[in-house]
């Protein structure tokens, strides 16, 4: 039953049209901005203008006092709700993160007061009434600051949000690095990003009683949007209805409602009126969550020919004030290296709190590893004297070498880099192009060429609970039509038409006659939506399944029906034939009007209708592979860049649609030429953002994206269909490519080490020139190597207790909870002690474990070796006070979490 | 689109909007073809009381020829600058400059006589009109007079024109058969504000330099006439120009700043480079090796 009905049209693989252009692009789209419901009113943000600061006292009453002004409304008034606010990965951050600014504030742009008015003027007006009296501190701006500055959340440790790796320097790998024949270091200082999105973040609120909400939001998933929303006002996720129809981009920006919707969602329950909110693009570039910002110092080994020895990578993240998801990037590392033979590989990684907007997800938000990875290669041919793709070939892990098990624990079975790059450089004559480039030099013109090759994992399904299932619920109507709802979702994706491909193929019907609805979480069931490149794979598997799950049952109605063996009944284009007995035939809908509506004719016992559902859970992880090849020419006179050509070699299995793949890919690519040129979300001193609006902001225009060319590999992955995901790529591999090949081009002047985006004219001059052209401040730059000083401690660790004659009781029950990056994770352990030695059984999901540790007064120390999701020592650090426990679990590579626990009652 | 509260008036001739200008006793803005000032209102940047619209004003648009020179009215737009084909035998100069001020669609609303009085330092058309030697007629209720464009700005959008003054024309002289339009801007892309930019017109006779007009923008905190340089030029045979030297003496009189987008530097270095390259390109066409 896998394959797909013969006969019909193959829709799968077919550059069909998209079914949503015509509407979206005769204005017919429905964004939130067109929502407009009876009574409704308008908010504005009265925002904090200092980067940090105390808040003395608000002064809303000339605000309040303006006519058509219904209500200002500050933290205060939001605390009945209590409300928290999760991460990404549904998992309450060890610092409070409220809606509303409450006794501080932490960045410009802060949210401090709410104004609800008669329309959004007013509102704006109000907002200006609004006094706020800051006692003013100096703000941690940059993640020097946050080493050396205060502690931009009082109470915790130090600025370190999250950490992942070793601490302290490996002494083997440092031997190992030191000496080998060939060290190459690199340094990248990569800038923060404006994810800017064309439809800015927006909502609008009807709140039904206490436990209902029907919410317009703009973002990457209803069903997720309606999730967050129930988590943060505990209500049933039931009673709330998402609906999204059209959304204008996201990259990240809007994979969970923040704190501005989640105000507005709680003022609309306050006041019991229609709400409505729309970023306006000052907001957007200045107080939105913002991506990137990334310090990174690299180092790799080889032997002389090239081989890789070893690498290490000493890696810092601007978490800003509010990160989505306290955050060190943990992917980045593990896919640094995944894709090549490494023999010794050591990390050690930093989110940092910060005053300035918090990190949000932006396309491909571990690219990091792409770009250092690459640009260091490209350094390392150039000092080895070996060419850049023969260095690739001699370190990338090819078919042959798979199946492996990276030493990070990352299983490969399929990942086609070095065959992308053969095919590659069937498009790119790289010997002519090298003569061009010689040609050319010697008239003063300076061409450069970049080669890179990544891999990325898609539609992850392990390890992160939101990513692990999709649904597909498909429905033969009485009419014969086809409905198909789908926790999918589209920001431009077009899942409208692949995932209709998908089903009109597997069911054997016209793709005109399949609609597909994910714009409402009250039609659908839970579902990630669009998240880590996961659609193509996920809703495509959850549509395959589904759809053969209908054709089986249309086949034995059929066969009872017509008197035939279903083996021999086949769909084709909405009608019912029977293989070798041409008269037996019927259409879909007359099927369907029978089994809707007289279902006594149907086999004995079979459920009435033609609806079928399936949740479909994708392998672990699904890896697509590209090589990517781009051609510049650099003006020596102004340091400007011109983009000659661009090729992309990618494997993203089997196609559902062409065009919408080579989109997606086009889109992140035009991101990365913005990145790599244009684009910078910076700060000044004081935490001002310096670009709010696009005149300083400078996104991409279509006269700085070229045409690009595209060759597809197509080998089918172990999912569902064969499909792999395409989202991220281009704005993965984008940035590495252009660096390289500006760096070619600059290869007779020096390197651009380090590194520092974007590479604005003046950047490059300074390379040409030899001389400071650009005015960057070199303290921002680490030092290649060099550890950063350790973060210092602005609060002693919790103290241990003198061993004293009554120590807390120690025996028992004891309920835990762990606070991972993935997830919160639940367990019992039953404590014993004797003397000063602990013994206890720990019982999780996962089954159950002894452990042996030590007692010193109220402080607890026991380790426990796990195998999943690798094999791992969880170090436990444990402090009791009376029938609580609270402490720190050290998790190897993937940083320390928090532990709290309770005593259970026996 | 959320400006704060003004009030508005599109008065049909001069004198009406005179009048309202002196009336808002320096609360009033006027609107031209509103690319700048939109956003500037809808950020709330600027909160006029009265907003002066100007668009149904008929005597404040068009091109037309007069004694000694060709006269612009500050109503006419952009595109309609580029297409003009007078403008293109008088003043070939403003033309090119034109095109390159923002983009085709805002050209359809931005007019010649907003960018001018606007004086944004990184924006063509001030820097323009200073090279042409162009003179801009100004008109209160208290009166007329003509400012020099090279006198009219004194700071980032600061010009010499009162609160009460409307520019009512922008006067250019005549420049000869034989003048040659110096032109380059280097901008990050196409339509943005310059990181650097030169405009110019020069008059070759018999081989010589006899009349030159240069001006720099997005070099200093107005647009800035490079004067020594226009008198270095003067007499000079065109065949025997050392531009090298020249560059040097081009930005001498440049204030530039550093900004995120580029240095101080970087703008002389590469004012110094697209004055060389454009001269040479221009002027020397046959000498270019």
């Amino acid at each position: 039953m896998s394959a797909p009905q013969a006969g019909t049209p193959s829709y799968i693989g077919r550059r069909m049209p998209r079914a949503e252009d015509t509407r979206l692009l005769t204005g017919r789209g429905v964004f939130v901005d067109d929502i407009a419901l009876p009574g409704m009113l308008h908010v504005a943000f009265a925002r904090s203008p200092i980067a940090r600061g105390r808040i003395r006292s608000i002064d809303t009453s000339a605000a309040r006092e303006l006519p058509g002004v219904h209500a200002v409304l500050t933290a205060r008034d939001l605390a009945r709700f209590n409300i928290d606010l999760i991460s990404f990965f549904l998992v309450s951050p060890s610092i409070r993160i409220p809606p509303l600014a409450e006794d501080r504030v932490l960045y410009v742009g802060d949210p401090v007061a709410m104004i609800i008015a008669q329309d959004r003027y007013l509102a704006e007006d109000a907002a200006g009434l609004v006094t706020v009296d800051y006692e003013e501190e100096d703000p941690v701006v940059t993640i020097a600051d946050a080493r050396r500055g205060s502690l931009v959340h009082a109470g915790s440790e130090s600025n370190v949000a999250a950490a992942s790796g070793a601490e302290e320097p490996d002494e083997d790998l440092e031997a190992l690095l030191t000496s080998a024949p060939c060290l190459v270091r690199h340094t990248i200082r990569h800038q923060r990003i404006a994810q800017s999105p064309m439809e800015t973040r927006g909502v609008v609120v009807a709140a039904h009683g206490e436990s209902e909400l029907t919410v317009y939001i703009s973002c990457q998933s209803p069903q997720m949007a309606a999730r967050y929303l129930s988590m943060a006002f505990g209500i049933p996720q039931t009673g709330i209805r998402v609906i999204s129809k059209d959304v204008g981009g996201s990259f990240g920006l809007k994979v969970q409602p923040w704190r501005e919707e989640i105000a507005v969602v709680a003022a609309g329950r306050l006041l019991a009126r229609p709400l409505k909110w729309i970023e306006d693009r000052h907001e957007n570039l200045s107080a939105s969550n913002l991506a990137r910002e990334q310090e990174i110092a690299l180092r790799i080994a080889f032997d002389e020919a090239g081989s890789i020895l070893g690498s290490h990578v000493d890696y810092d993240l601007n978490n800003g004030a509010y990160p989505h998801g306290p955050d060190s990037n943990l992917a980045a590392m593990m896919f640094f290296w995944a894709a090549h033979r490494m023999p010794a590989f050591g990390f050690r990684a930093r989110g940092w709190y910060t005053n300035t907007p918090g990190l949000g997800a932006y396309r491909g938000p571990w690219a990091i590893e792409s770009l250092a990875r690459e640009t260091a290669l490209d350094i390392a041919a150039r000092r080895l004297g070996i060419d850049p793709i023969e260095l690739r070939r001699r370190n990338l892990i090819t078919k042959a070498d798979q199946p492996l098990t990276t030493p990070l624990g990352i299983r490969l079975e399929d990942i086609t880099p070095a065959e992308c790059l053969d095919l590659l450089l069937q498009k790119v004559d790289v010997p002519a192009f090298r003569a061009e480039q010689a040609a050319a030099r010697a008239e003063g013109r300076y061409l450069g060429l970049g080669i890179t090759t990544y891999i990325e994992p898609t539609a992850g399904s392990a390890g992160i609970s939101v990513l692990s299932t999709d649904v597909a619920q498909l429905r033969i109507e009485p009419t014969g039509k086809v409905s198909a709802v789908l926790s999918t979702h589209s920001q431009g994706h077009g899942t409208q038409t692949t995932m209709a491909q998908v089903i009109a193929e597997r069911l054997g019907v016209a793709f005109e006659d399949v609609t597909v609805y994910e714009d409402d979480s009250s039609r659908g069931g839970f579902g990630a939506g669009a998240s880590g490149s996961r659609q193509a794979v996920a809703g495509g598997g959850a549509s395959i399944k589904a759809a053969d799950l209908l054709v089986d049952k249309v086949r034995r109605i059929a066969a009872h029906l017509l008197g035939a063996d279903p083996a021999h009944v086949r769909i084709q284009s909405g009608r019912i034939h029977v293989d070798g007995a041409g008269e037996k035939t019927c259409s879909l809908r007359e099927l369907a009007e029978i089994a809707y509506g007289e279902p006594e004719r149907l086999p004995a016992g079979m459920e009435a209708g033609l609806e079928a559902q399936y949740r479909y859970r994708p392998p672990p992880v699904t890896f697509t592979s590209a090589a990517h090849a781009c051609i510049v020419e650099v003006d020596p006179d102004t340091g400007f860049v011109k983009i000659r050509r661009w090729v992309c070699s990618e494997d993203c299995g089997v196609m559902i649609n062409p065009a919408v793949v080579e989109g997606q890919i086009a889109g992140g690519v035009a991101q990365a030429i913005g990145t790599v040129l244009l684009e910078e979300a910076g700060f000044d001193a004081r935490g001002n953002p310096i670009a709010v609006t696009y005149k300083d902001y400078l996104l991409p225009a279509i006269s700085d994206v070229p045409d690009f060319e595209y060759v597809h590999a197509s080998t089918p992955s172990q999912a569902e269909g064969g499909f792999r995901g395409v989202g991220e790529g281009g704005c993965i591999i984008g940035p590495p490519t252009l660096v390289n090949a500006i760096a070619d081009a600059l290869s007779p002047f020096g390197e651009l080490a380090p590194l520092e985006l974007p590479l604005t004219p003046a950047r490059i001059l300074e390379v040409i020139e030899k001389r400071p052209l650009s005015g960057a401040s070199p303290a921002s730059s680490p030092q290649a190597g060099q550890p950063s000083p350790p973060s210092v401690p602005h609060s002693p660790p919790p103290p241990v207790e003198k061993p004293t004659g009554t120590r807390p009781t120690i025996d028992g029950l004891w309920k835990m909870v762990l606070a991972t990056p993935m997830g919160l994770q639940q367990f019992t352990a039953r404590l014993a002690a004797n003397a000063d030695l602990l013994t206890g059984t720990l019982q999780s999901e996962m089954g159950s474990q002894d452990f042996t540790g030590t007692i010193e007064g109220n402080a607890l120390r026991w380790d426990l070796k796990v195998s999943k999701p690798m094999p791992l020592t969880l170090k436990y650090d444990v402090r009791i006070e009376g029938d609580r426990l609270t402490g720190k679990v050290k998790m190897g590579l993937f940083g320390t979490a928090k532990l709290t626990g309770e005593r259970v009652p026996e | 689109m959320k400006p704060a509260p003004f009030d508005y008036v599109a008065p049909d001739t001069i004198e009406d909007a005179c009048k309202h200008l002196t009336e808002a006793g320096g609360g009033a803005t006027v609107l031209a073809g509103g690319q700048t000032l939109m956003p500037l209102l809808a950020l709330r940047l600027s909160q006029p009381f009265i907003l002066v619209d100007i668009n149904r004003i008929a005597a404040l648009k068009g091109v037309s020829r007069t004694d000694g020179g060709t006269r612009v009215g500050p109503m006419t737009r952009q595109n309609e600058i580029i297409a003009n084909s007078t403008l293109a035998a008088a003043l070939p100069l403003l033309v090119t400059a034109t095109r390159h001020v923002g983009h085709w669609q805002t050209r359809n609303r931005g007019t010649i006589g907003g960018s001018i009085a606007l004086g944004e330092p990184a924006a063509e058309l001030p820097a323009t009109a200073i090279a042409l030697g162009a003179r801009v007629e100004a008109r209160s209720a208290r009166g007329t007079r003509e400012i020099a464009a090279a006198d009219l700005y004194i700071g980032p959008y600061s010009t010499a024109l009162q609160p009460d003054e409307l520019i009512t024309a922008i006067r250019f002289p005549e420049w000869p058969a034989g003048t040659l339009p110096l032109f380059r801007e280097v901008a990050q892309r196409p339509g943005d504000f310059a990181l650097v930019g030169l405009t110019g017109a020069v008059t070759v006779e018999d081989g010589r330099i006899s009349r030159a007009g240069i001006a720099w923008f997005g070099m200093g905190p107005t647009p800035v006439r490079a004067s020594q340089l226009e008198k270095a030029l003067l007499g000079q045979r065109v065949a025997g120009l050392d531009v090298q030297a020249l560059a040097e003496l081009a930005i001498a009189e440049t204030a530039p700043f550093d900004d995120h987008h580029a240095t101080a530097e970087y703008r002389r270095t590469v004012g110094r480079r697209i004055f060389a390259r454009t001269v040479s390109e221009q002027l020397q066409p046959r000498n270019a090796t």
